[in-house]
C-alpha cells in the first residue's frame, strides 16, 4: 500500500472537488487527507488530497487530468511513501 | 411592425442545437421541462417522442453512431433524468458523442426534495464525460455550445445540462453568441515514433489489433493504408469490426472472448502487438497476464489514461491516427508469418453445415449479411445474437454495426436502430435482437409506428435468457436460475398490434424466402427465429483464462 500526496489546480467550477473524489474513489484510492482552498482573484482552487493504494498513482493522476476543469496535478514524491500491511 | 417574440433559456436551447446542425432529437415531456416542450412548438428542430427516457438516450446515442454528429435527448426532472442514465452510461462506455437535456425543478425549490426532484448533476458524474447545472440564463448559450465541444473533443462522450424551470422560462439577451471549439486541455506528450519505428522493424511477428477508436477518429483510410503498406495480420475488438476491410486477406476476425481461433491464436503467439483505438478490455484480454505474453506492445490513442492502464506500453502514440498511423506505415518482410495467419484463417473458418431441420442463427445471420443491401446499418441488442451477429456479418464500415460494448447493455437494439434509421432515412437498418432484450425496450415499437420507420427486426427467438443459459450450463453445473423464457408474448400479435408485418419461422427450408421478403418489405418488419434452446456460441474464453484455450464445444 503506497501513500501519495497530489495538488490539483482547477477552475472554480462546479462540483470539481466532487469530480475529484468521485474519480478517486472509483480508481480504487481511499483518501487520508485533503486540504482545499480558492483564490478568489484568480479563482482557481487548489486542492491538497493524500491518498492511498495499491495501485500506481500515475493512474489517478491520468484520470483526474482528465476531468474538464483540472488545470494541473503535481505528485508529491517527497511525501509518498510505502505503508506497512 | 412585427413584434420580435422574446427569447427565453427553452428558445435559446433550439437556437443552439440548430447552430449545431441538429435537426433531430429524442425525448419525453414532463413537468419540468414543459418550457423547453414549448419552446420546441416554435423551432425547426424535429422531436421524435420515444416511450420511454431510456428509448431516447439509445437513440441519441444510435442516431450519433450511424451519423458521427452528436445525438441529443431530452428528459425531465426526477424519474425522466434516472431513466436516460443507463444510455448516457453506455455512451461514456462507448465514447459516444450524447447532449442530453434535463428540466430540473426550480432553483427556489432546489434541495426541498420537491416533486419529481433528483440530483441528477451529482447522479452525472460517474455516467458522462462532463455534467452542468445552469443557474443563470444568461449562462446557458455558453454552457451549451460547451457542451457540444466537450462531446466531440478529444475521446468523445455524453455530457449533461440540467436546467432548472424557470431557468427555461427567464427572458435572455445576446443568446447567439458564436461558440468556438475547446482546445483539447490535456497536452498530450510527443508521439514515441522513433521506438515504434524501431519495434516494428524488428518484428518478425506482428498483430494489428483495431478497436473503436478508429471509428471515431474516422481514420479508417489511413488505418486501411496503413495495413495495406504494413501488411500486417490484423484482428478487431467488438467496437472495431467495419475498420478493416473485412475482404482483406489478412484480417482474422474478432479476437477475445468470442473471438475467432485464428485472431486469438494469432494475438497470444505475436512478437508485437500494435493496439489502435483499442484499451485492453477485459472480454479481450482474457486472462491480462497471460494475454499476448511474447509480445511488446505499440498503443496508439488519444486519451492518455489509457496507455499502460492494463497493459504497459513499450511505445505510446498519443493524438490524432489520422496523423499518427501514416508516421508509421512501412513495409514490413513478414511474409511467412502471414502465411502462416492466412493458413489458420483457412483451417478455423467457420462452418454452417449444422444438422437437423432446427434453425441455425449463424447461417441466418451470414446470409442476412450476404443478401443485405451495401451500407446497410446493423445494430445488436446484448446476448448470444450480439455475439453470433458480431462473428458472422460483415461490415465495411464500424457505423454500420451499432451494438454496446463496454456497457453491454440489454435493450439496446431497438432504440438504437430508430435513431440510425432518423439519420440515414433511406440505408437499410436491421436492429439483430433477442428474445430476453427485445422486452427491454418493447415500448419502442410505438415509436416505429409513429413515425412509420421502416425498421427491420431480426428476433433470434430461444426462450431463453441465451447467454446466461449457456454460462449456467458451462460454469454453475446446469442450475438453470431465472433463465427461462417460455412464457414470452406472442411476438407476432405483438408486433401486429404497432401496424408491424411480422412473420415466424422454425425450419430451416423457411430462412432464405423469410429472408428476402424481409429485406424487401418497405415499412417496418419483425421476423422472429425460433431456434432450439440448447444452441451455444462458440469459441468461448472462460473466464479468468488465457485466449488460446479456448472452448469450441461442450
Amino acid at each position: 500500500m503506497n501513500q501519495y500526496q497530489l495538488t490539483i489546480k482547477v477552475d472554480d467550477k462546479q462540483v470539481v472537488l466532487e469530480r475529484i473524489l468521485q474519480v478517486a474513489r472509483y480508481r480504487g484510492f481511499l483518501i487520508n487527507g485533503m486540504n482545499a482552498r480558492v483564490n478568489t482573484g484568480t479563482n482557481i482552487g487548489t486542492i491538497e488530497l493524500m491518498v492511498r493504494s495499491e495501485r500506481s498513482i500515475d493512474l489517478l493522476v491520468d484520470q483526474i487530468n482528465k476531468l474538464i476543469d483540472i488545470k494541473e496535478v503535481k505528485v508529491d514524491n517527497t511525501a509518498t511513501q510505502q505503508l506497512g500491511a | 411592425m412585427t413584434t420580435q417574440k422574446k427569447q427565453t433559456g427553452g428558445s435559446v436551447l433550439f437556437n443552439v442545437l440548430q447552430q449545431h446542425g441538429v435537426e433531430h432529437v429524442f425525448g419525453y415531456p414532463g413537468g419540468a421541462i414543459m418550457p423547453i416542450y414549448d419552446a420546441l412548438y416554435d423551432s425547426d428542430v424535429q422531436h421524435f417522442l420515444c416511450r420511454h427516457e431510456q428509448g431516447a438516450a439509445f437513440s441519441a446515442v444510435g442516431y450519433a453512431r450511424a451519423s458521427g454528429k452528436v445525438g441529443v435527448c431530452l428528459a425531465t426532472s426526477g424519474p425522466g433524468a434516472t431513466n436516460l442514465i443507463t444510455g448516457l452510461a453506455d455512451a461514456l462506455a462507448d465514447s459516444i458523442p450524447v447532449v442530453a437535456i434535463t428540466g430540473q425543478v426550480p432553483t427556489s425549490a432546489m434541495g426541498s426534495d420537491a416533486f419529481q426532484e433528483i440530483d441528477v448533476f451529482g447522479l452525472s458524474l460517474a455516467c458522462t464525460k462532463h455534467s452542468f447545472q445552469v443557474t443563470n440564463v444568461n449562462d446557458l448559450p455558453k454552457v451549451l455550445h460547451k457542451a457540444f465541444a466537450i462531446a466531440l473533443e478529444g475521446r468523445q462522450g455524453p455530457v449533461l445540462v440540467d436546467i432548472p424551470k424557470d431557468v427555461q422560462l427567464a427572458e435572455v439577451t445576446n443568446s447567439l453568441e458564436d461558440f468556438s471549439q475547446l482546445r483539447n486541455k490535456v497536452k498530450l506528450p510527443p508521439a514515441n515514433v522513433g521506438s515504434a519505428i524501431a519495434l516494428l522493424s524488428k518484428a518478425k511477428k506482428p498483430v494489428l489489433y483495431v478497436g473503436g477508436g478508429v471509428g471515431m477518429a474516422s481514420a479508417i483510410e489511413e488505418l486501411r493504408e496503413f495495413s495495406k503498406t504494413t501488411r500486417i495480420p490484423s484482428v478487431s475488438t467488438l467496437k472495431g469490426l467495419g475498420a478493416i476491410d473485412p475482404d482483406d486477406e489478412n484480417y482474422l476476425g474478432m479476437l477475445g472472448m468470442h473471438g475467432t481461433k485464428a485472431s486469438n491464436i494469432a494475438v497470444q503467439e505475436c512478437d508485437l502487438l500494435i493496439a489502435v483505438g483499442a484499451r485492453f478490455d477485459d472480454r479481450v484480454t482474457g486472462k491480462l497476464n497471460e494475454f499476448a505474453p511474447h509480445a511488446k506492445i505499440i498503443h496508439f490513442d488519444i486519451d492518455t489514461a489509457e496507455i499502460n492502464k492494463r497493459r504497459t506500453a513499450d511505445a505510446a502514440i498519443l493524438g490524432d491516427l489520422k496523423i499518427n498511423l501514416p508516421a508509421l506505415a512501412i513495409p514490413l518482410s513478414i511474409t511467412d508469418w502471414q502465411r502462416e495467419c492466412q493458413q489458420m484463417k483457412n483451417d478455423f473458418g467457420w462452418k454452417y453445415d449444422h444438422p437437423g431441420e432446427n434453425i441455425f442463427a449463424p447461417a441466418v445471420l451470414k446470409e442476412i449479411s450476404d443478401k443485405m443491401p451495401k451500407n446497410t446499418c446493423v445494430t445488436t441488442d446484448v446476448g448470444q445474437h450480439q455475439m453470433w451477429a458480431a462473428q458472422h456479418m460483415l461490415f465495411n464500415d464500424p457505423s454500420n454495426f451499432l451494438t454496446s460494448g463496454g456497457m453491454g447493455t440489454m435493450g439496446f437494439g431497438i432504440p438504437a436502430a430508430i435513431g440510425a434509421q432518423v439519420s440515414r432515412p433511406t440505408d437499410c437498418i436491421i436492429a439483430v435482437s433477442g428474445d430476453g432484450s427485445f422486452m427491454m425496450n418493447v415500448q419502442e415499437l410505438s415509436t416505429i409506428k409513429r413515425f412509420q420507420l421502416p425498421v427491420k427486426i431480426l428476433l433470434i427467438d430461444n426462450a431463453k435468457l441465451g447467454m446466461v443459459r449457456q454460462w449456467q450450463d458451462l460454469f454453475f453445473e446446469g442450475r438453470l436460475s431465472e433463465t427461462d423464457l417460455s412464457d414470452n408474448p406472442d411476438f407476432i400479435m405483438l408486433a401486429t398490434a404497432f401496424d408491424i408485418k411480422a412473420k415466424q419461422i422454425s425450419k430451416k427450408s423457411e430462412v432464405s424466402a423469410a429472408i428476402e421478403e424481409m429485406l424487401d418489405h418497405n415499412g417496418p418488419y419483425l421476423l422472429q427465429v425460433k431456434i432450439d434452446a440448447q444452441d451455444n456460441v462458440w469459441p468461448l474464453v472462460p473466464p479468468n483464462t488465457a485466449n488460446d484455450k479456448m472452448m469450441e464445444s461442450i
